[in-house]
């Protein structure tokens, strides 16, 4: 009860601050609360604002499909052969702790102006974690496990699916999950910068043209379908992981 | 998302070592502009740093790293200690905490620019943004793993709120407090990076731009050098600050 | 027979309730001042809670606890507690643990050193003053607990299974240095634990509790005479037949 209401009176005052930085205002690129609503309305109802979702979750797809594809496999490679673990995760580790941003030139050089090159940069941003969490899970698995489907005579088929791959899945699909909120950002500066398609376009062309409850409400917009994606993705991880309650 | 120390052993040094040598092979092979011999952008960094390019943006980029990051580290370990410490806060807060620990924060550097226009601030603020909900989650997540039987050993001997603060949560919490700054500083970097990137007229983010714009695919690789060391760099600084504080482990 | 500065704790009707669970129902006790007494009974009977009431750790919902002259209300500088997890500070040394109940009650830091080295002494841990608890066994561990306890020289010592995460060779050492340091400085103790032969080695008397909701269900006097540590009383049919008497009431609780 309490809980629920202290959590909603956090977002009252978080309104009530808004409204009131609107009407001060602090800036007079400050639109209102209910401008942005109006503005999001609008844009829902213009269809805009859908196409650009659709062309940035194409992009976001295509590069998290990439990301997990590479980087799933690759971290159990890496979990099983030692010594290939050891030296690819130094080469992780520094792609971890790089401003992945830094390389967005790079990738628009590489590969144009183009949807392929938002999924690259999807792939870039997320990939790594992807990896390093399927490395991890493979490392975390218990011994006395594996042990125990070798007294049993379990092939090396049988290992890797019965027990690394199941036992590996949980720190896996946390690692997606990091791995997207991660490639929403990139994704997010990619479209800033390209600006020809996707929610960063939409949030340009209406800064460019002054339009700030536009913008307001795309980034909005943008922010609440991050966070539905990611909770969604949450849920389906529950479902999946009902045994560990 | 957890803290991994990167292995400065043997197998990084051969790893780093021949990815260098490898890329350097193919680099003179000329497969593609976009891999140029190590050393062609080695000569490339020497001259930027030489004639002032690289130390003047990267000095740009250190003070806005440091005027979003200073605030955010102590204002974050602030606001995670109260919010580890009473429910009430908590509540209040930890929704918003969590679903912007997650969020594609760099949609909101447009909404920066819209309130301070185009500035270096702006980017002191996307640093601030980037780093501040790690720490606040870390420190909080420190208090609240604080045992149980401590709190109440203190309470016995007497301890009130003020004590129980000093002697029992905060060096409780210190580890992972300690964890959410090392994290915060390699998020602090990456928010550097994007709103240089974004507002496009200062600092190391600018040059990759401006680099990127020009195809001088070698001064753009040492660019990116410079931004990893400066990552590396605030991750290491935040590990010694680290050892030295907590050498209980 | 009370030696001055000896106080008993008087347990009066006291009633403790988490949510819907009774943990105490209607508890009277008296502890006599400079009595040692265990608390024993099947897990959920409610013991580490009434221990925690008397040390002002939890509220009662009912009822009332005096230690000596004072009410219960909250902790109080009579009492010390010895915890089952030990509860040291992992970050200081066994000399700043022991340090660390003066020093939350305002001691000079060189009275508190001098204070804490004599105590970690008393324990047997002399020479391990700047160990970590970390580089201690348990068993050390718990004596380091019991340093920090004694310390504060309090009138009240509860014990919370303070000897359950310690192997068994090293629990029976350690008994018999405790009920050494209690005949030299007598102090009123309670003791919780659910092991029957602790229960009667130590105590005066061994008070059963019985489960959901938490009731006295049965006294048991502990005739065995003082000192116990040099001799050896678990040996004696006496000690066997009480562990007995105390299984049988234990059994029927089940």
């Amino acid at each position: 009860m309490i809980v629920v209401a202290l959590r909603g009176a956090s977002v009252v005052a978080f309104l009530l601050l808004w409204e009131w930085a609107a009407r001060v205002p602090i800036s007079f690129n400050f639109p209102s609360p209910g401008a942005t609503l109006t503005a999001l309305l609008a844009l829902l109802r213009s269809g805009a604002l859908l196409t650009a979702t659709l062309t940035s979750g194409q992009s976001l797809l295509l590069g998290m499909g990439a990301a997990v594809l590479v980087g799933v496999p690759l971290g159990l490679v890496m979990g099983v052969v030692a010594p290939v673990g050891r030296v690819a995760r130094v080469y992780l580790d520094l792609l971890i702790a790089l401003p992945t941003a830094a390389l967005i030139p790079l990738v628009i050089l590489s590969f144009g102006i183009s949807v392929a090159s938002s999924a690259v940069i999807v792939f870039v941003f997320s990939a790594p974690f992807v990896t390093m969490n399927a490395y991890g899970g493979v490392r975390d698995v218990r011994p006395r496990l594996v042990e125990m489907a070798r007294s049993f005579d379990a092939s090396w088929g049988q290992l890797l699916a019965r027990i690394v791959l199941p036992s590996a899945l949980p720190m896996i699909l946390a690692g997606v999950r990091y791995a997207l909120s991660r490639a929403f950002v990139g994704l997010i500066v990619a479209e800033l910068l390209l600006s020809p398609f996707g929610l960063g376009r939409l949030i340009m062309t209406a800064r460019s043209m002054f339009e700030h409850d536009r913008m307001f409400a795309t980034v909005l917009w943008t922010l609440l379908m991050a966070g539905a994606a990611l909770a969604g993705l949450a849920r389906l991880e529950a479902r999946w992981l009902r045994w560990r309650a | 998302m957890r803290g991994r120390d990167s292995e400065v052993g043997r197998a990084g040094v051969i790893a780093v070592v021949s990815l260098l040598g490898a890329w350097e092979m193919l680099g003179r092979l000329h497969l593609s502009m976009f891999v140029p011999p190590v050393t062609d952008v080695a000569v490339a960094w020497w001259r930027l740093l030489g004639n002032g390019t690289l130390s003047k943006a990267a000095s740009s980029s250190l003070l806005s790293l440091a005027k979003g990051f200073g605030p955010a580290a102590v204002l974050g370990v602030v606001v995670g200690l109260a919010m580890g410490r009473f429910r009430t806060v908590r509540y209040l807060l930890d929704g918003w905490v969590n679903a912007l620990m997650s969020a594609p924060l760099s949609a909101l550097v447009p909404v920066l620019i819209a309130l301070f226009g185009i500035r270096d601030t702006v980017v002191a603020a996307t640093v601030f943004m980037f780093s501040f909900f790690v720490i606040v989650v870390n420190t909080m997540t420190g208090v609240r793993g604080t045992d149980r039987s401590l709190v109440e050993m203190a309470r016995v001997f007497g301890a009130g709120e003020a004590a129980l603060f000093r002697r029992i949560y905060l060096p409780a919490a210190l580890p992972a407090v300690m964890l959410g700054l090392r994290l915060g500083a390699v998020q602090a970097v990456k928010g550097m990076v994007v709103g240089e990137m974004l507002i496009s007229l200062v600092g190391l983010g600018e040059r990759l731009i401006y680099y990127g714009n020009t195809f001088l695919i070698t001064e753009l690789y040492a660019v990116i050098a410079s931004v990893l060391v400066i990552a590396l760099l605030a991750s290491q600084a935040v590990q010694a600050a680290d050892r030295a504080l907590v050498r209980w482990k | 027979m009370a030696a001055p500065g000896l106080v008993p704790i008087v347990v009066e009707g006291v009633s403790k309730a988490f949510g819907a669970v009774r943990a105490l129902v209607d508890i009277n006790l008296r502890v006599g001042a400079g009595e040692f007494l265990s608390l024993i009974g099947p897990s959920g009977c409610g013991k580490t809670t009434l221990l925690k009431t008397i040390a002002g750790l939890l509220p009662v919902d009912a009822g009332r606890i005096t230690v000596g002259d004072r009410t219960v209300t909250g902790p109080g500088r009579e009492c010390s507690v010895v915890f089952q997890d030990f509860a040291l500070l992992p970050w200081a040394t066994a000399q700043r643990n022991v340090e660390f109940g003066l020093l939350l009650r305002g001691v000079p830091a060189a009275e508190r050193a001098s204070t804490a080295r004599q105590a970690i002494a008393k324990v047997g841990l002399a020479g391990f003053e700047e160990a970590y608890p970390s580089q201690l066994s348990g068993g050390m561990q718990q004596r380091v607990g019991l340093a920090r306890a004694l310390a504060v020289n309090p009138r009240v010592l509860l014990m919370d299974e303070p000897f359950a995460s310690i192997d068994e060779q090293t629990r029976r050492l350690f008994q018999d240095d405790l009920l050494r340091l209690w005949s030299e400085a007598r102090k009123t103790v309670v003791l919780v634990t659910h092991s029957m032969e602790e229960a009667i080695y130590l105590a005066d008397r061994v008070v059963v509790l019985s489960p959901r909701p938490g009731r006295v269900h049965e006294m048991l006097d502990v005739p065995l005479s003082r000192p116990r540590e040099s001799s050896d009383v678990r040996a004696t049919a006496e000690f066997a037949r009480l562990v007995d008497d105390l299984w049988k009431i234990l059994r029927k609780l089940q």
